[in-house]
C-alpha cells in the first residue's frame, strides 16, 4: 500500500490536471463552476452562522434555517441558469460560426462550409484541420466566453436574485406580522361571515402615500 | 445490461440512451436550434472590436470579474431595494444600507483575496522555459512548481493563464470560506450601522 503522502500527492496531482484540462479551454466554464461554489460555500457559512449561533432561540432557529437555505437556493439556482445559459449560447454563436471574424469567414469559404454555420450540430473547434484556425478563432473565444459569464452574473446576481430575494422576505415579513397581530388580537372576533385574516386587514387599511392616480 | 440488487433488476444503461433521455436531449436541441437562429449573424470586421476580445481574454481573470460584479451591484441591488415598497420606509432604508454594506464588503475581500492568491499561483507555477525578469530562464525547484500540472507537451500560454486564474480562484474561495467570518460579517455590521446612521437611522443591526 502506498503512504500516505503519496497518495495526496498523487489526489493533488489528478486535481491539478483535471482543472487543466477543464478550465484551460474555456474560461466561461472556470468562471460558472466557481461562481456557483462560491455562492455554495457562502450559503453554508450563512446556513452555519444561524445553526451555531447561541444568541438565537430554538424556536426561531426552526423558521430561519429554512428561511436561509431557500435564500441559498434562489442564489445559487438563479446563478447556475442565468450564467450558465448565457456562457452557452455565446460559446455556440462563436463555435458555430454565427458570431466571427474575417479570418474565420475566409476559413470556412475555402473549405466550403458556410452552409453548416448556425447548426447546433457544426462545432468550428471539432473540424480536423481547426490548427489552421486555432488563433484566430481564441482571439474572439475566450473574451467572448468571459464577457457572456460576467453579463450572465450580473443580471442574476444583481437583477433577478435581489427581486425574488425582496419578494420572498416582503411575504414571510408580512406572515410573521400577521402572526404577531393574531396573538394581539386573540380576543377580538370578526363580525359573522368575513374571515378573521380580511377583517383585521381592513381594519388596518392605510391609504399609501406614494401611490399613483 | 441488466444488474441486480436483492429481487430488483437494475438496467445499466445511461440515461440519455433511454427513449426518456433521447427524447429529453431531442427537445433541449432544437430549443437550442430555435434560440441560436433567433440570433443575428455577425462577422466582426474592426480591428477594434476583436482587439476588445483578446483584451477581455486576457486581462479579467475572476478577480476583476468580482470587481465588475460588486461595482454594478452597488448601483442596481441598492437600486432595487430603494424601489421595494412592499416593506415601509424604515425597513427599506435598513435594507438598502445592509445591501450596500454587503456588497462593498464582500468586493473589497473578494477582489484583494482572488488577486493575491493568483498572483501567488502564478509564482508557484513555473513551467520549463519560462523566463525570469531578467531574461533567463528560472531553475524549477519544488516550490516554484508547486502548483505546476504534469502535461506531456508544455501547453498553450492561454489556456495556461486560464489553469492559473481557476485553481487561484478555487483556492481563494476556500480562504473565503473562513475570512467570511472574519472580515466580511464584522465589516458589513459596522458599514450597515455607519450607513443606517447617515440615512436617519440608528437601529443596532446585527449581520
Amino acid at each position: 500500500m502506498k503512504p500516505l503522502h503519496r497518495l495526496a500527492s498523487e489526489f493533488f496531482m489528478d486535481i491539478k490536471n483535471s482543472m487543466m484540462r477543464s478550465f484551460g479551454e474555456d474560461p466561461g466554464k472556470m468562471l460558472l463552476h466557481t461562481g456557483t461554489l462560491g455562492w455554495i460555500l457562502s450559503s453554508l457559512a450563512q446556513v452555519t452562522a444561524v445553526v451555531f449561533n447561541d444568541k438565537i432561540p430554538k424556536k426561531q432557529k426552526t423558521f430561519l434555517i429554512p428561511q436561509e437555505i431557500a435564500d441559498a437556493a434562489i442564489n445559487i439556482g438563479s446563478f447556475y441558469i442565468f450564467t450558465n445559459s448565457f456562457t452557452k449560447l455565446a460559446n455556440k454563436m462563436v463555435s458555430t460560426g454565427k458570431w466571427r471574424t474575417p479570418a474565420i469567414d475566409a476559413f470556412l469559404k475555402k473549405y466550403d462550409l458556410k452552409k453548416h454555420i448556425g447548426s447546433i450540430d457544426f462545432n468550428i473547434k471539432e473540424l480536423a484541420n481547426f490548427d489552421e484556425i486555432r488563433p484566430a478563432y481564441k482571439a474572439i473565444a475566450s473574451g467572448n466566453a468571459i464577457a457572456a459569464s460576467t453579463i450572465g452574473s450580473i443580471i442574476s446576481c444583481n437583477i433577478v436574485t435581489p427581486v425574488l430575494r425582496n419578494k420572498y422576505a416582503a411575504h414571510k415579513q408580512k406572515v410573521a406580522i400577521a402572526r404577531m397581530e393574531a396573538k394581539e388580537n386573540a380576543a377580538i372576533q370578526s363580525p359573522k361571515g368575513v374571515s378573521m385574516a380580511t377583517f383585521i386587514r381592513n381594519a388596518q387599511y392605510r391609504p399609501r402615500s406614494d401611490m399613483k392616480i | 445490461m441488466h444488474g441486480q440488487v436483492g429481487n430488483m433488476r437494475i438496467s445499466r444503461r445511461p440515461i440519455s440512451s433511454t427513449p426518456i433521455g433521447r427524447a429529453a436531449k431531442q427537445f433541449s436541441k432544437s430549443v437550442g436550434q430555435t434560440v441560436l437562429n433567433a440570433m443575428p449573424s455577425h462577422i466582426f470586421t474592426s480591428e477594434r472590436a476583436i482587439n476588445t476580445f483578446q483584451k477581455i481574454g486576457k486581462y479579467i481573470t475572476p478577480a476583476e470579474n468580482r470587481l465588475i460584479l460588486g461595482l454594478s451591484a452597488i448601483f442596481l441591488q441598492v437600486g432595487i431595494d430603494a424601489m421595494n415598497h412592499s416593506v415601509d420606509e424604515e425597513t427599506r432604508k435598513i435594507s438598502m444600507a445592509r445591501t450596500a454594506a454587503k456588497v462593498i464588503a464582500g468586493t473589497l475581500t473578494g477582489f484583494a483575496i482572488r488577486k493575491a492568491l493568483i498572483k501567488s499561483v502564478d509564482a508557484f507555477s513555473v513551467l520549463p522555459g519560462t523566463l525570469g525578469k531578467n531574461g533567463k530562464p528560472i531553475r524549477r525547484t519544488r516550490l516554484n512548481t508547486f502548483f505546476s500540472p504534469v502535461t506531456k507537451a508544455l501547453p498553450d500560454s492561454d489556456e495556461y493563464q486560464n489553469y492559473k486564474n481557476g485553481l487561484g480562484n478555487v483556492l481563494a474561495l476556500i480562504v473565503m470560506t473562513f475570512t467570511n467570518f472574519a472580515i466580511d460579517m464584522p465589516l458589513t455590521r459596522f458599514l450597515t450601522n455607519k450607513f443606517a446612521e447617515k440615512g436617519g437611522l440608528n437601529n443596532e443591526t446585527s449581520s
